[in-house]
């Protein structure tokens, strides 16, 4: 491997910026970062919500301007005015489908920023520059270029999105989570792309959350925490994705949930207050099913669009409920509109805070009591009601009573995000849902939340955590239930599942849909079912599993995490045996699985009814092994029709 | 208790400064109204007349009330375009209740015909998610062509004298038209500052997805103002009517954008979320003055529409300077 970078500024890098400030009104979102990126790489951007990747990103590339530090761009020392400066010096930024012009069509889209420029526009010339631009990253027949990009799904505009950067020919580009809405497919062929673009010289930044292709794709990485670089410039190979984890998240947040203070597992909880089976509600929930019981805190986790949040706003009556039923506190329940919610117990604290939460010309009083404004029945405020109880709540959350006259944004985003909180526990709740409660707000009020959901859960409230943040959903829940594409994968208690095991069941698509198609192999050449597990001491977690009719019943299967004693085949587990091992249940064997970069996935495993003829051990993991790559042959022949 | 002794009498102040820092906008609209006023009474002698006052104070009732009406709607980042209309044809609605039904039935009637007409209004915008500007502009076509049609294209006069009170009598020596537009504006002003509903009305315009989020019926009351909108266009209708004892099928053209104006000077925002009933007064008082100053400065009426448009477009201006120069400063407070 070569050198970490060359100190100080040197005309070999693409891209160097040095001690970058960056504050938004109170929030401090830079502190000095830096970062530095050689052409030909791909160089992957990291960091948890609020780390400040975004808002370097959106400097680099123009958007925003720095409040200090120096940017060099090929060795010299730049200071855009504007995106099209950023434009015109090289350096442009893949957006996430937000940049698009919906009525104009995709040749359009493409060639935006040719709009700015004075003089004849040449429609034939441009068209046949699209054209060219579509044969040389193998798109051609794959995006209509005159049709109305409104009428394109979300990953083809994406794609257009891409194709926008690649036709400034820029020498920089900077791919702000490109894949939030990709397939699988579509992943691969963004990945063929970027490869291209590498292999020309281009320097490319790739900003993403999925451990999976970042491990795949980039070959350094740099990693940002609350507006510092925390790892600079590290090569990816030489990368754990548990110290990618540790790194972003940070130590010193570790302590911040309180456990001691409450510690009640499942067992310990209540009654169930709600419980949902089979929900369905909109393209995104699809079969979603779970119970939350008095006094316990159960984390919803996956990842962005997986239909978690979606799924709280049906339970609150901000989406139609189309299949399923919700019972509340053993009665069915379908709310019509949050009022039914709220009426019935529910308090629910919104994702996006600005949009959804707060009434921006409103002060704190107003915006703390909005809630109980809407349930209050009668003609006048009723305020005077709920003084007690709010000078109370107040205190608790460390708020002076001065406040409340104040405009709600002269708060900070942690206070806000507060008086949000007792807006809905001044109702006292049965359940309380909350949907990415800590998003962008600093860590003293992140711990404040966590002590005050555990207050709630010991007072006896259901509590529903919605949660990307896999470390949080850990640190905070007795119980975890993950979902993906839109349906519920496992249902496991936080103390057997860490941030590592997690994401697997969150699963990544672009790792998940490889391995599945390894099991379906598996089986369709040797019967019985195939699974995908991890083993950890006593214990397995199965990730996957496909099976055929008729197969062996192993004592586990997708979403389970049974102790290995328990399964039906432990002599297998327990030596992780490498060929055929026969017991009661069957002949099994494992194969030991590792991602592109040599880091620990499980095993894949395969467990043949008793007595049936063994295939040779080689061949299954030959079989095991040539998996995705097969996949990848049988997709360039289809490409290639 | 020694604490409380001490701190009440430094309280008061605070309370006071607060008072005056939220009427900010008002006590500069005032100003600029007093300002208006000495101006005038120093260009025109007959300016600060009793008859002059006491025509300053009828001239104001008609735009006054719609303007209630007007408030509520664009509190809500709505916009209603029909009043001018609807007080035609609600008037034309009372002129011919008045041949069949008593007074106080006639008028009742007209009300429900403005209310259920801003209901409509409402129930397309809310309902079927169309652009406010575009419903009202249609009912601003229907409700004049509907004056036409029920009245035949002709006046109604003759109406009974026992109408014709509401604008000659005087109570208390206050014109009771004018006294019932105070009544008006203080109902108005109590429930947008001190009712569920007016606080609704608020978050509603200020951020219409929080107040869903947070439960409020925020369908029902978009519906709401706009049937108050409408009913309060047939109030103006009946007092219309009682100043002439007459009505006409073109009568209140134009009043749509009187009112939209007195809202505006008054400091509301077309945004929603901002403005206040007292601003929304004391724009229809600028608005009255101004016209009535350039009559009594003999303008050319051909010209009195361009000193008009140029002030309305003058006084939002200086508004969005001083609350712009203002919200600066506020934020440079808080950064330091």
């Amino acid at each position: 491997m070569t050198s970490l970078g060359d100190a100080g500024a040197s005309p070999s890098l693409a891209l160097e910026a040095s001690d970058v400030w960056k504050a938004f009104e109170r929030t401090q979102a830079l502190s000095g970062v830096s970062f530095q990126l050689r052409p030909g790489e791909v160089h992957a951007l990291v960091g948890a919500n609020g780390a400040g990747k975004s808002t370097f990103s959106r400097i680099v590339s123009g958007h925003l301007r720095a409040d200090r530090g120096e940017i060099r761009l090929f060795g010299q020392a730049t200071q855009f005015a504007s995106a099209r400066d950023a434009i015109r010096a090289g350096i442009t930024m893949v957006m996430q489908e937000t940049s698009l012009a919906p009525d104009l069509s995709v040749l359009e889209n493409i060639y935006l920023p040719e709009f700015g420029r004075s003089g004849w526009l040449s429609w034939r010339r441009i068209a046949a520059r699209a054209e060219e631009l579509l044969d040389q990253f193998g798109q051609r027949g794959h995006l209509p270029l005159r049709l109305p990009v409104r009428d394109l799904p979300a990953s083809q505009r994406q794609m257009v999105e891409i194709l926008k950067a690649l036709a400034l020919d820029a020498k920089v580009i900077i791919f702000d989570e490109p894949t939030a809405s990709f397939s699988p497919n579509e992943v691969d062929r963004l990945f063929d792309v970027m490869r291209l673009l590498v292999e020309r010289g281009k320097a490319l930044v790739f900003v993403s959350h999925r451990l999976e292709e970042i491990f795949e794709i980039t070959d350094r990485i740099t990693i940002f925490r609350e507006g510092r670089t925390v790892a600079d410039a590290v090569p990816t190979a030489g990368m754990r994705p548990t110290e990618l984890v540790r790194l972003m998240v940070g130590r010193e947040i570790a302590d911040i949930y309180a456990r001691g203070v409450a510690g009640r597992g499942a067992q310990a909880a209540g009654t169930p207050v709600i419980e949902v089976e089979h929900l369905a509600a909109g393209p995104r929930v699809r079969d979603i099913s779970f119970s939350v019981a008095a006094g316990e805190i159960l984390g919803l986790a996956g990842l962005v669009g997986a239909g978690r949040s979606e799924c709280v706003e049906a339970l609150f009556g901000l989406r139609r409920i189309e299949r399923g039923t919700v019972r509340l506190s053993g009665h069915a329940f379908r709310p019509r509109a949050p009022v039914d919610a709220m009426r019935a117990g529910i308090g629910f604290i919104p994702e996006d805070r600005r949009r959804q939460g707060l009434v921006q010309d409103f002060t704190v009083r107003e915006n703390l009591l909005l809630a109980h404004l809407a349930r209050h029945r009668g003609f006048g405020l009723g305020y005077d009601e709920q003084r007690a109880g709010m000078k109370h709540l107040l205190d608790e959350l460390g708020l002076s009573p001065r406040i409340l006259d104040h405009g709600i944004l002269t708060l900070s985003g942690g206070m806000q995000q507060k008086i949000i909180l007792a807006r809905w526990i001044l109702l006292a709740p049965k359940l309380l849902i909350l949907d990415e409660p800590t998003r962008g707000v600093d860590i003293g009020t992140r711990s404040t939340i966590y002590a005050l959901m555990r207050r709630l859960a010991q007072q006896g409230v259901a509590v529903l955590l919605v949660s990307s943040d896999f470390e949080e959903v850990i640190g905070i829940s007795d119980r975890i239930v993950v979902i993906s594409d839109g349906a519920d994968v496992t249902n496991i208690p936080s103390s057997l599942v860490d941030v590592e095991k997690l994401a697997m069941f969150a699963a990544p698509r672009s790792s998940a849909e490889a391995t599945h198609f390894v099991l379906e192999e598996l089986v369709r050449r040797f019967g019985g079912i195939a699974y995908w597990i991890f083993l950890e001491g006593e214990r397995l977690y199965c990730f996957d599993a496909v099976e055929t009719p008729g197969a062996p019943e192993i004592g586990f299967g997708r979403g389970t995490f049974p102790e290995i004693s328990q399964s039906a085949i432990p002599q297998v587990l327990e030596r992780r045996a490498e060929t055929f091992v026969a017991e009661a249940a069957g002949a099994s064997m494992l194969v030991a699985v590792r991602g592109h970069r040599g880091h620990d996935l499980g095993h894949v495993g395969l467990t043949l009814s008793p007595g049936r003829a063994l295939p040779d051990p080689a061949e299954v993991r030959r079989v095991v092994l040539a998996g995705p790559r097969a996949q990848t042959q049988v997709r360039a022949a289809a490409g290639a029709r | 208790m020694t604490t409380e002794i001490k701190t009440a009498p430094a309280r008061r102040p605070a309370v006071m400064w607060r008072l005056l820092r939220s009427a900010q906008l008002e006590l500069r609209m005032l100003a600029m109204l007093a300002l208006l006023s000495i101006a005038l009474s120093l260009i025109s002698p007959y300016f600060f007349t009793l008859s002059n006052i006491l025509n300053l104070m009828d001239q104001s009732v008609i735009t006054g009330i719609v303007a209630i009406g007007q408030t509520f709607v664009i509190l809500i980042a709505g916009i209603d375009l029909s009043v001018g209309s609807l007080t035609g044809a609600t008037g034309i609605v009372l002129g011919l209740c008045l041949s069949e039904l008593p007074l106080p039935l006639a008028i009742i009637a007209a009300i429900l015909a403005g209310g259920f007409a801003g209901f409509i209004n409402g129930y397309i915008i809310t309902k079927g998610r169309v652009a406010a500007f575009i419903v009202t502009l249609g009912m601003m076509s229907i409700g004049r062509s509907m004056a036409y049609v029920l009245s035949g294209a002709n006046s109604i006069s003759q109406l009974p004298e026992a109408l014709g009170d509401l604008a000659s009598s005087t109570i208390f020596g206050i014109p009771t038209n004018f006294a019932v537009l105070v009544v008006l504006y203080a109902i108005a002003w109590y429930y947008l500052t001190l009712t569920k509903g007016g606080r609704t009305i608020y978050a509603i315009g200020s951020n219409v997805e929080a107040a869903r989020t947070a439960g409020l019926s925020v369908d029902f009351y978009s519906i709401l103002v706009y049937v108050i909108s409408g009913a309060l266009s047939a109030v103006a209708a009946v007092f219309l009517a009682a100043r002439i004892l007459s009505i006409d099928p073109i009568a209140a053209t134009g009043l749509e954008l009187d009112t939209i104006a007195a809202v505006v000077i008054g400091g509301a925002s077309l945004f929603g979320g901002r403005g206040t009933i007292i601003g929304t007064f004391i724009g229809v008082l600028i608005m009255v003055l101004i016209r009535n100053g350039l009559n009594l400065l003999n303008v050319n009426p051909y010209w009195q529409g361009t000193a008009i448009g140029s002030i309305i477009i003058a006084a939002v201006l200086l508004e969005r300077f001083l609350s712009a120069r203002e919200g600066m400063r506020r934020v440079e407070q808080e950064d330091g």
